[in-house]
């Protein structure tokens, strides 16, 4: 099977190493991934900050990026649910939505991918370990791809998953949201914090950069003893791939 | 606050920050938001297995109303007035205000006693009253709580939620001159005494509505202390405030509203009132006012109704859940919207009845999170409608809401979005930016030009490490196509 790897803004600039890992997580399944060099962004920023002219190129540049028939598979919720399900409703009404629609059958989250179509089934290889879980609001309410990446975990035996009192909660990040109302945004992930370590586990997980980006970010402002990995590094480590 | 003012980004800003440093009201507010929200949730695991299809019902009564609200209107006018209710229509604020003066004016009243309307806040009813010398008073406990401190609801459904008992206690203390106390049911004791005085021998009493049932000419209201019952019935004039989107077809159809209505709003089955009026005193009964007006309120409403999408807002029933959901209403309150309606349906509803002008910033005051949408019981999709709102000030919206053309907004931002969407469409560009901008990449190509960015990323984070290219570390995995 060939599918389409979208690595995402964030996976390109900052979380590349959990790039890697997801394309090795595919192709541990015996798939065969296409890296499309011109890739970008799925155009969340300026899509959620109302310039829909703007994102729709975007859009465009992307279908038509990613033409030929296979998965378009994302490390992220939260750009599937751009993908996948915002796109058609800013393009409804428009001449390119049929062309449109034909992409975002396409879309896939990684662990979704994982669980649904390959059917995963992983043997842990790593030491005993407690974790914590954000959900991506996304990923939740939108992709609604949650369920397949708590799935996977419940197959890691030696993966003790410890649910945060507010894991449905937004962690404050929202794209361009953290920067027009930073101060909203810092109370929001205090909370986020505050709860993360009162479960007393070695990792904070999440599959979203964005969320982990400002997660991470404030528990090293101020100085969290909890550390926080992507989950897709995390579960790369377990099954033998990764660094 | 007045709601003709322009809400400068300074206002907003300096109010929030004060709100945020509010340790007291940021406890109060996250505790009775927890309480609201785990209430809700067990009660609907417990007895609402159809949930769901249940807010589909409720989806559809309203928005069938919606698509002909003219005619519902036209029918609950004709059966309302059968049943000698004296129908008024109020296209502005002001209407609404002085057919209400007027009433009271000819008929002597120079008090007035209010149960809880989210619609006599929206038109500043108490302020108009007393400049024409008239008192207003409030009946509701958590409406009386407030107007003691003249303060303005800070939730739509319990206003005084940002104040706990002990502060409760004070309030009484200091403003009715009852010993402190700080027991709920001590203090509910104060307050009934308290309205029991006010309620003795007074004319007229003014209500909102839950629900007016078109078929019969009928008002629902739902309420829990009773106070809204003694409002409307121990009076000679009741007056009914009804915002024109409060219209339903049947009694069917309010009783599936009313189904999600309590459950959504305080995590009940029902509440303790639910006052279903059906006109004024009749001949041979012994109680109910001599005269029954309901007031139907447009304000702006028409306008939502034409469009396509923001329409839906209408269906509101005011269940409060998308505030007590809201991530960012429980760390600011309801009074750093600076607007009647705060939270998602507040965001969403308020620029379209004051105007986008006036209210340009709280479009921001959102993470788009979604869970809003995910717990209205009437399906409103208050995150695309909030997400429209956005684009209505960067002028790619549909051009619709109030006042959305003098909206300021960002010029730094929209040159920065042009930038953003001017790389991501273009593969070559993308890469070169993503090469220049390797010291903080992801906000540097996400907001482009719009530097100032950066500092307000790292006034409460460190900075990302940004791990290389990844290009380049793609063309070394084996078996990778890179095309
Ligand atoms: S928008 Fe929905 S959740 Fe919010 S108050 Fe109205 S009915 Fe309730």
């Amino acid at each position: 099977m060939r599918v389409y790897f979208f690595a995402t803004c964030l996976g390109e600039a900052v979380f590349s190493q959990t790039a890697l890992n997801c394309i090795k997580l595919l192709q541990r399944e015996g798939v065969e991934v296409i890296f499309k060099k011109d890739q970008t962004c799925c155009g969340q920023p300026s899509y959620n900050s109302g310039y829909y002219e703007q994102t729709r190129e975007i859009v465009l540049h992307n279908v038509r990026l990613f033409k030929e028939d296979h998965p378009i598979i994302v490390p992220s919720g939260s750009c599937v649910g751009m993908m996948a399900h915002d796109y058609l409703e800013l393009f409804e009404g428009h001449k390119a939505y049929e062309e449109v629609k034909n992409f975002s059958l396409r879309v896939y989250e990684l662990a979704e991918f994982l669980d649904k179509k390959l059917e995963v089934r992983y043997t842990d290889l790593g030491a005993p370990i407690k974790v914590t879980w954000h959900s991506n609001c996304h990923a939740l309410r939108v992709s609604k791809v949650i369920e397949s990446a708590k799935k996977i975990i419940s197959q890691l035996s030696n993966v003790e998953l410890v649910p945060l009192q507010r894991e449905e909660e937004c962690c404050g990040f929202g794209g361009t949201f953290a920067v027009k109302e930073p101060e909203i945004s810092n109370a929001m992930v205090q909370e986020k914090i505050h709860d993360i370590e009162s479960r007393q586990v070695e990792y904070v997980l999440s599959a979203d950069a964005g969320c982990l980006l400002n997660i991470s970010g404030a528990m090293a402002k101020v100085r969290s003893k909890t550390k926080s990995m992507h989950f897709y590094d995390f579960l790369a480590q377990r099954v033998g791939l990764g660094v | 606050m007045t709601h003709t003012t322009t809400h400068s980004d300074h206002d907003y800003e300096q109010v929030i920050g004060e709100k945020l440093n509010d340790a007291q009201l940021r406890t109060n507010l996250r505790s009775a938001m927890d309480t609201l929200i785990h209430k809700r949730k067990d009660l609907l695991e417990d007895r609402y297995p159809e949930w769901e299809q249940l807010r589909t019902m409720g989806q559809n009564a309203k928005l069938k109303v919606l698509s002909q609200l003219d005619s519902y209107v036209q029918k609950f006018e004709e059966n309302a007035t059968k049943n000698g209710f004296v129908v008024h229509y109020a296209n502005t604020a002001k209407d609404a205000n002085e057919i209400i003066y007027n009433l009271a004016k000819e008929r002597g009243v120079e008090r007035i006693l209010k149960g809880k309307s989210m619609a006599s806040e929206e038109i500043g009813l108490n302020q108009y009253m007393k400049e024409k010398g008239i008192v207003a008073k409030e009946t509701d406990l958590g409406e009386l709580i407030i107007q003691l401190i003249d303060e303005h609801p800070v939730h739509i459904v319990v206003p005084a939620i940002h104040k706990n008992r002990h502060q409760v206690g004070k309030i009484f203390q200091e403003k009715l001159g009852a010993p402190l106390e700080s027991e709920p049911e001590k203090l509910n004791g104060i307050a009934r005494k308290h309205m029991r005085g006010e309620f003795e021998g007074f004319k007229m009493g003014i209500s909102g509505v839950n629900f007016a049932i078109a078929n019969e000419g009928a008002i629902w209201l739902v309420e829990n202390e009773g106070n809204g019952r003694m409002c409307t019935t121990a009076c000679d004039i009741h007056v009914a405030i009804c915002g024109i989107e409060k219209m339903v077809e049947s009694f069917e159809d309010a009783s599936i509203l009313n189904n999600l209505l309590c459950p959504s709003a305080v995590g009940v089955q029902i509440t303790c009132y639910q006052n279903i009026i059906t006109g004024p005193r009749q001949e041979g009964e012994l109680d109910g006012p001599k005269e029954a007006h309901i007031i139907l309120l447009d304000h702006n409403r028409s306008n939502i109704l034409a469009d396509e999408k923001y329409y839906k807002a209408l269906s509101c029933i005011r269940c409060g859940t998308c505030l007590n959901h809201c991530p960012v209403y429980d760390k600011i309150g309801g009074h750093a919207y600076l607007a009647t309606y705060p939270g998602p349906i507040g965001v969403v509803i308020t620029p379209q009845l004051f105007g986008l002008d006036n209210y340009a910033h709280i479009a921001n005051l959102c993470s788009l999170c979604g869970r809003c949408g995910e717990v209205c019981p009437v399906k409103i999709p208050l995150p695309e409608l909030i997400r429209d709102l956005r684009a209505e000030k960067t002028h790619e919206g549909r051009g619709v809401v109030r006042g959305y053309k003098d909206t300021k907004h960002s010029k730094l931002e929209e040159l920065g979005m042009k930038a953003f969407a001017k790389l991501a469409s273009n593969g070559t560009l993308w890469r070169a930016a993503m090469a220049m901008s390797s010291t903080f990449a992801p906000l540097g190509k996400v907001f482009g030009h719009y530097t100032p960015v950066l500092k307000k990323w790292l006034r409460y984070r460190e900075m990302p490490k940004v791990q290389g290219s990844l290009h380049a570390e793609v063309k070394k995995l084996p078996g990778v196509i890179y095309e």
